[in-house]
């Protein structure tokens, strides 16, 4: 889904506008190099690869001769993106040359070599025997994670709220998601964003979400370069695979606490040290960073028919609150929920800021296993009328306008009117009583085109 | 190819040519004899790791099986689905630990393994002297049709030959029925011959089925071919100049004899090739009337020189 690259590539843009000496020290590690590398767009990693032996500096134009010449923007967004990581540097000669990081490229080479890098220090052998299975791991990260949203939608539901985690309810206010709250007692409400965050998949609100402890991580004395080479390192390590805690600086061990709230890792203590485990989410993280499209693993549950039912395979709290936002609940058994999209419920939706297009990849995104395959996934009927509806709530448009009327001539008024379509803005005319209304940012433009029309007629007609 | 690729994760599947018979002779002559340049089997096998490394490295999702071809057998060497993918859950995490370090230690083994094996096998059958392309290229085939009926996203399918030994004409039938199939399922194949002669067969594969083939001037610098050219996926290649065909050589190789004819006769019910004129067809067993023949070979007799 585009929602994916969006938000994982502002992830890597944030990385670009770090510091050039921050971006450096970022190249140090083994892990960012590659997590940066693989998050370039495909013909970027294939120039990368070209010059990784090259010691000297390419001429742009000599490169410009790998692409095809019908390819050319999306050589220059690679090019792009490549300076902005700082992926080649400039070098200044007769002609524009660029030469690869030597760092990176350093990096970059013994990954190629050595088919990996150094492993981060494993914990000992006893701790092994306590790490849980997979199927463990998993289940409590989509708990954890589970958990997190929920307590968006509990702000957003009136009923009685669960436990909160002042931590992600912050983070939540910071993104927007949340109204903040001005006083101690008042519990903060959902926002049109929130809304749509929720029928996001998990990758784009997660990353959502890590952007935003980036950001804030400046404020809290967490230096961010540091924090998103971690970041980026957590999706090589091993799933299910327990890492060290007493190796990591301790501003990232109070990191690794609000990651394990997120779901990212799992923490566990044992007599003398401590250790982290990355979970599913983690992986997936870097997994979407790449700009290929999205490979969610994540079984599906939905059926929708042809006549606005939906079926949902689930007993998920959270998913029931999903469908909540913009289906009528049917009713409810313990393994299924069925609801119908009626134009109330849908209108509600719409009307707290989520749009059909997002509903719909909603449902596309979570089709149940049986109707994935089969095209379209959602019925026609169904998008088709979702869409219907979201249209007809935009059938008035409002914009800004001036309106003109007592011309003395009605040459002068055709000139005005012809001036005004010429720059796109005449949005209506009534030639009989001659009066235009016309956008208001070309009000400026128009004024003095009147004024020197309405000056310049006299001595015309002479 | 039938379809637009819209990303870069790809599948692919790497043949190695282990033909002890061709890499002897390499080794024997200095490298000269062959005209490979003075590329050994080390070299080669370690240029064929950083490749296999390079395409992991080039996205999370993207896979690569290896199969070794040998003179009589050919066996799977590496999938790295195998072990990047198994979590916990059957292997215990020490012993996928293990295999995680050492992803090169874990080919130069099964390497290791299947040169003994290949050793006891051509033991047996020492008059053939040709890799088994046929067999490895049908190997992985159905490795990727496994994929492509597995689940949802597949990868680009493609598969790179890494051939040394020369082309082997009675494996003709085989190659180009692999070849057909591939060209159905969409897959690429793509081809780098690091021998001294071109192969017919690969330059056949790669044109029918929409991919690169290359025989390095100097076959020393395998890897950086296979940097520039072999790693890009199909998705850039829609961007990237690539090295285009110098001509193909499409002769066919007769059923009869399995030689490559410039010129032969063709059994009009089922296309079969034959170097020399037949009463009946020995595939389909269609009988030729004489009218037909005294033509053919009337025409036989203008061919210049073969």
């Amino acid at each position: 889904m585009p929602r994916v690259r969006v938000v994982s590539r502002n992830f890597m843009e944030m990385v670009a506008a770090l510091p050039a000496a921050k971006l450096d020290l970022l190249y140090d590690r083994h892990w960012t190099c590659q997590a940066v590398f693989r998050s370039l767009p495909p013909l970027a990693k294939q120039y990368v690869l070209r010059l990784l032996w090259v010691e000297n500096a390419v001429p742009l134009k000599s490169w410009q001769e790998w692409a095809r010449p019908e390819a050319l923007s999306k050589h220059q967004i690679a090019i792009d993106r490549l300076e902005q990581l700082r992926v080649i540097l400039p070098e200044r000669k007769k002609e524009v040359c660029y030469r690869m990081n030597p760092k990176l490229q350093k990096q970059l080479r013994q990954a190629l070599s050595t088919g990996g890098g150094p492993p981060r220090d494993v914990v000992s052998e006893s701790v092994a025997a306590r790490v849980p299975n997979s199927a463990d791991l998993e289940n409590y990260a989509m708990k954890q994670w589970e958990s997190v949203l929920l307590q968006l939608v509990d702000c957003a539901a009136d009923g009685p709220a669960g436990p909160k985690n002042p931590f992600i309810i912050k983070v939540f206010q910071r993104s927007g998601l949340l109204t903040p709250s001005s006083r101690e007692n008042e519990s903060p409400s959902l926002t049109d964003l929130g809304f749509q965050f929720l029928l996001m998949d998990t990758n784009s609100q997660l990353w959502q979400l890590v952007r935003e402890y980036v950001t804030s991580s400046e404020d809290r004395g967490t230096d961010s370069g540091e924090l998103v080479g971690f970041l980026l390192e957590l999706g090589f390590h091993l799933v299910g695979e327990a890492y060290s805690v007493n190796s990591l600086s301790p501003a990232l061990q109070k990191v690794l606490d609000e990651l394990a709230a997120l779901g990212l890792v799992k923490l566990q203590q044992g007599m003398k040290e401590s250790w982290y485990i990355p979970t599913k989410l983690a992986s997936n993280l870097s997994a979407s960073l790449s700009e290929s499209t999205d490979w969610q693993s994540s079984e599906g549950f939905v059926v929708v028919e042809t006549n606005f039912k939906v079926y949902a395979y689930t007993s998920s709290k959270l998913q029931t609150e999903i469908l909540r936002c913009f289906t009528r609940l049917e009713y409810q058994l313990p393994n299924l929920v069925v609801a119908t999209l009626t134009k109330e419920s849908v209108n509600k939706a719409l009307g707290s800021g989520i749009s059909a297009e997002q509903i719909i990849s909603f449902l596309r995104k979570h089709a149940h296993p049986h109707v994935a395959q089969k095209i379209p996934v959602v019925p026609e009927t169904v998008s088709d009328q979702l869409r219907l509806w979201e249209t007809d709530r935009n059938r008035v448009q409002f914009e800004p306008a001036y309106f003109y009327d007592d011309f003395p001539t009605m040459a002068i008024y055709e000139a005005v009117v012809a001036h005004a379509r010429d720059l796109g803005g005449l949005l209506f005319e009534d030639a009989s009583a001659k009066r235009l209304i016309v956008r208001s940012d070309l009000h400026e433009d128009m004024r003095q085109y009147i004024r020197k029309q309405s000056s310049g007629a006299p001595a015309q007609r002479k | 190819m039938a379809r637009n690729p819209t990303d870069d994760v790809s599948q692919v599947v790497l043949l190695l040519d282990v033909n002890p018979f061709f890499w002897g002779a390499e080794a024997a002559s200095g490298g000269r004899s062959n005209g490979s340049g003075g590329l050994a089997f080390d070299q080669y096998f370690q240029h064929a790791l950083m490749f296999v490394n390079g395409i992991l490295l080039l996205n999370h999702t993207n896979r690569i099986v290896i199969i070794a071809t040998g003179s009589s057998t050919c066996a799977f060497l590496y999938d790295s689905t195998a072990t990047d993918g198994i979590n916990g859950s059957s292997v215990t995490s020490k012993a996928n630990k293990k295999t995680q370090v050492s992803r090169t230690e874990l080919i130069t083994k099964s390497m290791q393994e299947f040169v003994s094996k290949e050793e006891e096998a051509s033991k047996e059958s020492s008059q053939i002297q040709y890799s088994n392309i046929s067999g490895s290229l049908s190997m992985a085939l159905c490795y990727i049709q496994r994929v492509l009926r597995g689940p949802l996203p597949h990868p680009q399918a493609r598969i790179l030959c890494l051939q040394g030994s020369p082309d082997a004409p009675y494996q003709y039938i085989s190659v180009m029925n692999s070849i057909f199939s591939a060209q159905r399922n969409g897959v690429v194949i793509d081809a780098c011959v690091v021998g001294s002669q071109h192969s017919a067969f690969l330059q056949q594969a790669t044109h029918i089925t929409g991919g690169i083939y290359m025989k390095p001037p100097q076959p020393d610098g395998l890897f950086e071919y296979l940097m520039m050219v072999f790693t890009t996926d199909l998705f850039s290649r829609q961007f990237l100049q690539l090295p285009r065909p110098v001509g193909v050589d499409f002769r066919a190789s007769c059923f009869c004899h399995k030689k490559t004819i410039d010129m032969g006769f063709v059994c009009s019910v089922c296309l079969s090739i034959f170097c020399k004129h037949h009463q009946t067809c020995s595939t389909c067993g269609a009988t030729f009337s004489r009218s037909n023949s005294t033509t053919v070979t009337g025409m036989k007799r203008k061919a210049p020189g073969s």
